[in-house]
């Protein structure tokens, strides 16, 4: 598909609720900036554990933003979901009468990878020391992967399409991809996007069995991908929420279209088989670039997976070359997320975010902790780099083997 | 803990089991108000007879968890109550 | 012009019948696959039943590596596939890798070895604080839901769109609604599709206790799961797996393939009301079986059977009956509708993908599975449920649907490919 579809999917609206951010202008002037906020893991039961650093949010205080009824029945990352959520929507200006109006023309998608794990293992704990009585009646709706889908629909009232995706850290791509297809077929907003809190003592235990996971004591070198220094990856808790709007509705309320999800692609080629992800990345970039009718050369700025395993990032390195040719080795590349950690399906979220706003300010993000790249990139690192990106490459790739890629353009621009 | 759910205590698991505080003095007056008025699902019922069940250690009558207002709920469980004793 | 998708191939693990022909044989005999648990001793759960699948994986082809590597659910997932693959007479070895998608759904995913391990670290939910060193060695597989989709297209060397979804009680319908959508759509020419659930275990069981969604008729589990009955009092639980191949109609046809049915609708919508209540209007789920109808291009009279969500619970089955109605008019009074979790239990994420399975296979015998159990009549349960025993019907076009926990409303279509029906 290389003409534009009549139903183009703009995003109108970002919420963000990140380690380095709890709201979207405090996440995007701490990435502008380049401040790490990786740090020991400092979470009741996780002490005595190995992984030492973490990407953790420290300000976010869930009474002030969501009311106690959804708080008790929900985990932690169904809280920043519903937070999240809220601040897009805000940003939207979608308001709830706006949205009342027409329910069944807003939907919500979440990807979600590591589930309420908080909230089960307290339940677990009162199953096994306890008994089965001491199960409370949230604990089947507070553990499961589609909790914060069914909470934003529930609490914001929206009846239309509502989707979970369960897939690893490329699913955050596919969430928006799927949310865009929906605009297509005719809803008008969804509310996309993902959150994770994977930092529960249990989920830690469960994650330490990932090779690529880091577990450097020294919160600096912890997360260093590219670099002959590249240990694994930091994890991390919050996301984003976008909203995703179909162009015509959004003009016709008067909304800017902040950024358009012009292509996506997603490809496998199996878990931790990360030499050949760079035919699987490579393929996905040109899918995504094919359905966005781009030329590699209109890609202005690429945010990168950035795993921090050797063989992954030189496979990264390579993908980018092979689908982008010599304007690969050209364009920025940058990772933002080495300041606050890679929070599984959220992560390619928080990059699709900070790609609008990077767009938006004409600045590219520095890639913090990274310094001395072994492989043929132009990194932008230290500091943010004075840009004007019009057209952003976001990838990702996850742990169980999906490759994804998503093309977003500015919105202003391409007003017509 | 007495031998005898209280307005009090009611007050107390309701915010603990469902998220909603309503302080005992206005409960009293609103006793006869619906749960779903108050801001109580049928979870957040079921949520407060199992918390009553496992304190008590004695099963409350079925009905309770579809009780209208609270002073239906504290009728039938403290009945259930005195039936145990 | 829009791509159309065909079921060309179908694999079962459910309860009471492994592979297609034992599931087929239990539905149109109207057996029940429900029983005593015998996974573990529930003694102290108020639901002690369920519908258990009696499954050696080893018997069905896995090797020791798969089975020391997969969680049961994803065991199921493999083994259904295998069969799928082999039905649909594919030979993927000629098919472009990349074209290949996997869409699979579950639940709960690795809940029950989470579950297992987490007693090893935490000294039987003794410490907060848990122990690594206990952990098992796979226990990130069972942490990652996407482990499901990964591990089938890993196995069948599936380089498309490769995705795990997870929307509750719904996710089977829509694992196979987003394969469709992916095929119709340009993105695969192939999808794998299906879900499956294996959440027999002691956390899952009481979560749904504490909200006493599953039945306690503990003592004639044989007859437990009610649906539509005047008498049901919950679900029963269950366990298994499905997968269908899906395939765009013209790359199935140039191949010689045979043809179930086609997938020609569907949608889903939330109902923004409550994440384990549902209205009695069912008006969500009355808006996914219309969004379905549109898009197969189909008008409600020409529905011929209804696979119901039919959990057996009061509110599900009322609210179901009411969307039907509302939808269906006058024409749901002719139109039977049953469900098959009377004989094979609720496997959560699972049962929306092995309902459609039973209504391709309906399509194929022209036959409509009972719903078992069915004795006494509920007012406001006034259709024809099809009780206890199959009926042969003609049958063209036939709807599947269901509600999941977060107010999920799903609707699919399957109709005779009109090449077959002419």
């Amino acid at each position: 598909m290389s003409e534009p579809h009549p139903r183009r999917a703009a995003v109108t609206g970002i919420g963000v609720v990140a380690p380095n951010g709890t709201s979207t202008e405090t996440f995007w002037k701490s990435t502008r900036e380049g401040i790490s906020v990786l740090d020991r893991v400092a979470r009741e039961g996780c002490e005595h554990l190995p992984l030492r650093v973490a990407g953790q949010i420290r300000d976010f205080d869930p009474p002030s933003a969501i009311e106690e009824r959804y708080l008790v029945q929900t985990d932690r990352f169904t809280h920043f979901a519903m937070a999240a959520a809220d601040l897009a929507l805000d940003d939207a200006g979608l308001d709830r009468p706006a949205t009342d109006a027409a329910p069944f023309s807003v939907g919500v998608v979440t990807a979600a990878g590591s589930g309420g794990g908080e909230f089960g293992q307290r339940e677990l704990q009162q199953l096994w020391s306890k008994g089965s009585r001491f199960v409370g009646p949230y604990q089947s709706i507070a553990w499961f992967y589609a909790a914060s889908t069914g909470q934003i629909s529930i609490r914001r009232g929206f009846k239309g399409p509502c989707g979970v995706i369960a897939s690893d850290e490329a699913g955050g791509l596919d969430a928006l991809a799927h949310a865009a297809r929906a605009v297509r077929r005719g809803t008008d907003v969804m509310v996309a996007g993902a959150t994770e809190a994977p930092l529960a003592p249990y989920s830690v235990v469960c994650q330490l069995g990932y090779g690529e996971l880091s577990t450097v004591e020294d919160p600096e070198r912890a997360y260093r991908p590219f670099t002959a220094a590249a240990c694994g990856f930091v994890p991390a808790e919050g996301g984003a929420m976008l909203v995703v709007e179909a162009e015509a509705a959004a003009r016709e309320r008067g909304a800017p279209v902040r950024a358009v999800l012009a292509g996506h692609a997603a490809t496998f080629t199996g878990a931790s088989r990360w030499e050949q992800s760079r035919e699987g990345l490579a393929e996905a970039i040109r899918g995504a670039l094919r359905e966005a009718g781009c030329a590699p050369e209109e890609i202005d700025v690429v945010f990168a997976d950035a795993l921090g395993v050797p063989e992954a990032d030189r496979a990264e390195a390579l993908a980018i070359a092979d689908a982008l040719g010599t304007h690969g080795t050209r364009v920025p590349v940058t990772a933002p997320k080495t300041a606050i950690g890679r929070g599984y399906g959220a992560a390619p979220v928080l990059d699709a975010a900070a790609a609008v706003l990077a767009m938006e300010h004409g600045v590219i993000p520095p890639t913090p902790n990274v310094f001395d790249i072994c492989h043929d990139l132009d990194l932008v690192t230290t500091r943010a780099r004075a840009a004007e990106p019009r057209t952003a490459l976001v990838l990702s790739r996850g742990l169980m083997g999906s490759n994804s890629a998503l093309v977003l353009r500015l919105g202003a621009g391409d007003a017509s | 803990m007495s031998d005898r759910i209280t307005v009090e205590e009611l007050s107390e698991l309701m915010k603990k089991a469902a998220g909603v505080t309503v302080a005992p003095e206005e409960l009293k007056q609103r006793c006869d108000s619906g749960f779903d008025a108050l801001g109580i699902d049928s979870l957040g019922l079921l949520g407060i007879v199992g918390e009553l069940e496992n304190r008590y250690g004695t099963p409350m009558p079925p009905d309770a968890e579809k009780s209208k207002s609270p002073r239906q709920f504290l009728e039938l469980t403290n009945s259930a109550l005195l039936a145990g004793a | 012009m829009s791509r159309r998708v065909a079921v060309t191939g179908i694999g079962i693990v459910a309860p009471g019948g492994i592979g297609v022909p034992a599931f087929w044989d239990l539905l149109a005999s109207g057996r029940t696959a429900t029983r005593g648990i015998t996974f573990f001793d529930p003694a102290g759960l108020r639901s002690r039943i369920a519908a258990e699948c009696d499954f050696d994986p080893a018997a069905h082809g896995l090797d020791a590596e798969q089975i020391a590597r997969c969680d049961r659910y994803i065991q199921f997932a493999l083994v259904a596939g295998e069969e799928a693959i082999r039905d649909s007479g594919l030979d993927l070895a000629l098919e472009n890798p990349w074209r290949v998608g996997v869409s699979l759904g579950t639940a709960v995913g690795g809940t029950t070895r989470l579950e297992h391990d987490y007693v090893l670290v935490s000294s039987h939910g003794q410490r907060w604080d848990v122990d690594h060193r206990e952990a098992g060695p796979h226990l990130q597989r069972a942490f990652a839901p996407s482990t499901l989709a990964s591990t089938v297209a890993e196995r069948f060397e599936a380089r498309g769109p490769v995705q795990t979804v997870s929307t509750g009680c719904t996710s089977g319908l829509d694992a196979v609604g987003y394969a469709f959508h992916t095929i119709e759509e340009g993105r695969a020419d192939v999808c794998i599709a299906g879900a499956s659930d294996s959440p027999i275990s002691p956390i899952t069981m009481a979560c749904f206790d504490a909200i006493k969604a599953t039945s306690p008729n503990n003592d004639d589990p044989a007859h437990a799961s009610r649906p539509f009955d005047a008498d049901r009092n919950g679900f029963v639980m269950g366990e298994g797996g499905a997968v269908l191949v899906l395939e765009e109609l013209d790359h199935a046809l140039a191949r010689g393939a045979q043809v179930y049915c086609e997938i020609s609708g569907y949608a889903t919508f939330g109902n923004a009301y409550h994440m384990t209540g549902l209205t009695t209007e069912g008006l969500e789920m009355a808006r996914a079986i219309e969004g379905a109808l549109d898009q197969a291009r189909l008008d409600a009279t020409a529905i011929d059977y209804v696979n119901a969500h039919g959990s057996g619970t009061q509110q599900n089955d009322r609210h179901e009956t009411a969307a039907v109605k509302r939808v269906l008019g006058a024409h749901a009074y002719d139109t039977p509708m049953s469900s098959i979790k009377s004989m094979v239990g609720h496997s959560l994420g699972a049962i929306g993908a092995i309902e459609v399975a039973a209504c391709a296979l309906a399509l194929t015998h022209q036959v409509v599975p009972p719903t078992a159990n069915y004795e006494t009549p509920d007012p406001e349960c006034d259709l024809d449920y099809v009780p206890r025993v199959a009926r042969e019907r003609r049958l063209s076009s036939v709807l599947s649907v269901g509600s999941g926990f977060g107010g999920f409303q799903s609707a699919v279509i399957l109709n005779l490919p009109r090449e077959k029906t002419e």
